[in-house]
């Protein structure tokens, strides 16, 4: 009875890390769904992802507050997000080379700027961390109450996000037009609809949404920042986006499979299998080349998406 | 008259990054004085200085190669970092596995099989993308974190030196490793084989039908297609070319400077590669500048590090700038131009 009792005590935390594990992928893959139905590719989402994970954490750090951590995540991706978008929507310059050159100028400026504040420390910088908020009632429903309902305001944000991303995405007009603008840029603006402006606030969404995945690791799931902490989440964030196809629910479902991959990780490496930890470490790296496989033929990209739309083009 | 206009703009890129540079040195508190001081002394101070920029536009030539030639025919190829390592470990397991050989045949060995490991890693995500359309941004990011991690694997279990307890091979034999070109510095052959890749790529490139076909199909896909050029093959053509480059690189840092596989022999070049090719514009002549530029940039950047405490990450920030600058300069500049009258 007790062993049984461990089992599902063990199952019941490997679901509940799964959903926290998920929470940064969803969220940053929420706001590229919206910037890519709308014809824009953001190659620069693991570059919005640290600086949001870094904005938010020197904020905290500096504040002890996580709600101006949170503000500062959601500027620092946003800092990101915008510097795409003048330079893919105002110079037109190739969207995937703006976006490899931003993850570039992120990771530097967030690794210098950390450097230069803490200077080479032994001791790790802490700063605080979201705690876990039990719902009345629904946290004592048996296993789906710790999963679901006894986890922080991150994870409840998340789920609120899918279903009002949901409904602007598939029941307001503005929805169907950033897919019209996603799909014909032309004919989008000859009936009037405002091509650049459009896809300036699906920019902004994605930079906001980007940045608040990066904060989730600061300010959640590790209360610290070290160079390069997002180590690819933004690129296997992408494909999220590629797997759910950019539908609020799609994004959510796939972010958990890799999300999942990557608690039994963290898992499996505790364990003491005898095996270096690296055959662990790169286990959600492979899942997620897998999990593309699966997307194989089923590819509904938008037909303008990557192409910068210059007006006076035919 | 467009060359003036070309001049400025560079001049303009030049000074804002610089400013840039200062800003970031200066709100950091550190002393701009030394940093700019450091800076030009760990380029041209001294022998060693030179030394150090070649050896480290080595790999970023040849990785810079691969990722123009994958550029060039409309495939992202993001992975040379991933590549670089495969490459590394095939040069390895020649080392380690196979019999001892003349020194010659021992070292070409080891180049081919650092170029077909490199290439295989490569032209899985090249495969995928050329028949079905799988994107290749995310394939090859992600074989480099799993490139990474099996290096990280191996030098623990079947490439382990098992004298040591730390984590990388044992040493290559003699008949393994580059010649030094400029003893004392680090100077070594591999930046002679750099060179030689660049003339070749130059050749089959701009001068084969090959070339041309890779071009046609990295320009437009549609018009390769309506004149029975296949697309297919190209782009499996090109990831192959592309990662056995990329492979390369990774051959030559073993056998000129680290003489054993171990974690971490890359700081980063495979994706560098990719700023050097931007740069470069995709031709070898300007990989090869741009190589030495960014070598330079860097070697400047550890200098400033020792002497000024500057962090290196600073290169990053500047490199991902100066790309956004070159590549936004013709509108960015517009306004500053005009009222230079430069037309």
């Amino acid at each position: 009875m007790a062993e049984a009792g461990t089992v599902l005590y063990y199952i019941v935390t490997l679901f509940a890390a799964s959903i926290r594990m998920a929470v940064p992928l969803t969220l940053a893959g929420l706001g590229e769904s919206f910037s890519e139905r709308s014809g824009v590719l953001n190659i620069g989402l693991e570059g919005i992802m640290l600086s949001g994970a870094f904005f938010s954490f020197m904020a905290a750090y500096i504040t002890q507050s996580i709600i101006v951590g949170v503000i500062f995540g959601c500027f620092g991706g946003l800092l990101i997000s915008m510097i795409h978008a003048y330079m893919s929507f105002k110079c037109y310059v190739d969207q995937v080379i703006v976006g490899i050159a931003l993850n570039f100028f992120s990771l530097g400026l967030t690794s210098f700027l950390f450097m230069a504040y803490f200077g080479r420390t032994t001791t790790v910088p802490q700063c605080p961390v979201v705690k876990p908020i039990r719902i009345p009632l629904l946290s004592d429903i048996p296993i789906v109450g710790d999963v679901l309902f006894n986890q922080d305001i991150f994870v409840y944000f998340m789920i609120f996000a899918c279903f009002v991303s949901y409904i602007i995405l598939y029941k307001t007009v503005w929805g169907t037009n950033i897919d019209a603008i996603g799909e014909h840029p032309k004919a989008a603006d000859t009936v009037g609809l405002n091509v650049k402006k459009t896809r300036y606030i699906t920019a902004i969404i994605n930079g906001c949404l980007g940045g608040l995945g990066g904060a989730y690791l600061t300010l959640a799931l590790l209360g610290f920042f070290m160079e390069n902490i997002t180590s690819g989440k933004g690129f296997i964030a992408l494909v999220v986006v590629i797997l759910g196809r950019r539908h609020p629910f799609g994004v959510l479902f796939a972010a958990l499979l890799v999300g999942a991959a990557e608690a039994l990780q963290y898992r499996l490496q505790t364990l003491g299998s005898g095996l270096p930890s690296q055959v662990f470490i790169m286990l959600p790296y492979v899942v997620t080349v897998i999990v593309l496989l699966f997307s194989i033929g089923k590819s509904n990209d938008p037909a303008a998406l990557g192409i910068s739309y210059k007006r006076s083009s035919r | 008259m467009k060359y003036t206009k070309e001049l400025v703009s560079t001049l303009i890129i030049i000074l804002i990054t610089f400013l840039l540079a200062a800003v970031l040195i200066i709100v950091a508190k550190y002393d701009p004085g030394m940093a700019l001081q450091s800076f030009f002394y760990g380029i041209f101070g001294s022998l060693h200085g030179f030394a150090e920029i070649m050896v480290r536009a080595t790999p970023l030539i040849l990785a810079g190669l691969g990722v123009s030639v994958a550029f060039s025919t409309g495939f992202f190829n993001i992975g040379a970092e991933g590549q670089l390592y495969m490459g590394a470990i095939a040069i390895t397991f020649v080392g380690v596995f196979l019999p001892p050989m003349p020194p010659m045949l021992h070292i070409a060995v080891a180049i081919l099989a650092g170029f077909l490991l490199g290439g295989i890693w490569a032209v899985i995500p090249g495969f995928l993308k050329a028949k079905y359309g799988v994107s290749e941004i995310i394939t090859t990011i992600m074989f480099n974190y799993i490139a990474i991690n099996i290096v990280g694997i191996l030098v623990r279990t079947v490439l382990k030196n098992t004298e040591s307890a730390l984590p990388y091979s044992p040493v290559m034999p003699k008949s393994l490793s580059f010649p030094l070109l400029l003893y004392p510095t680090r100077l070594h052959g591999g930046l002679i084989l750099a060179l030689a890749c660049a003339v070749l790529i130059y050749i089959i490139m701009k001068k084969t039908t090959i070339g041309y076909e890779l071009r046609v199909v990295g320009f437009n896909k549609r018009a390769g297609t309506c004149s029975g050029i296949s697309v297919y093959k190209n782009i499996v053509l090109a990831s192959l070319i592309s990662g056995g480059l990329a492979g390369l690189a990774g051959v030559s840092e073993i056998a000129g400077v680290h003489h054993r596989l171990l974690e971490g022999i890359s700081p980063g070049y495979g994706y560098i590669a990719i700023i050097v090719a931007l740069m470069g514009r995709n031709h070898p002549m300007g990989v090869i500048i741009s190589a030495i530029g960014l070598s330079a940039l860097q070697v400047g950047a550890n200098s400033m590090q020792r002497q000024a405490g500057i962090p290196t990450s600073i290169t990053s920030v500047l490199m991902g700038v100066i790309v956004l600058l070159a590549l936004g300069k013709n509108i960015m500049f517009s306004g500053i131009l005009k009222k230079m009258r430069i037309k």
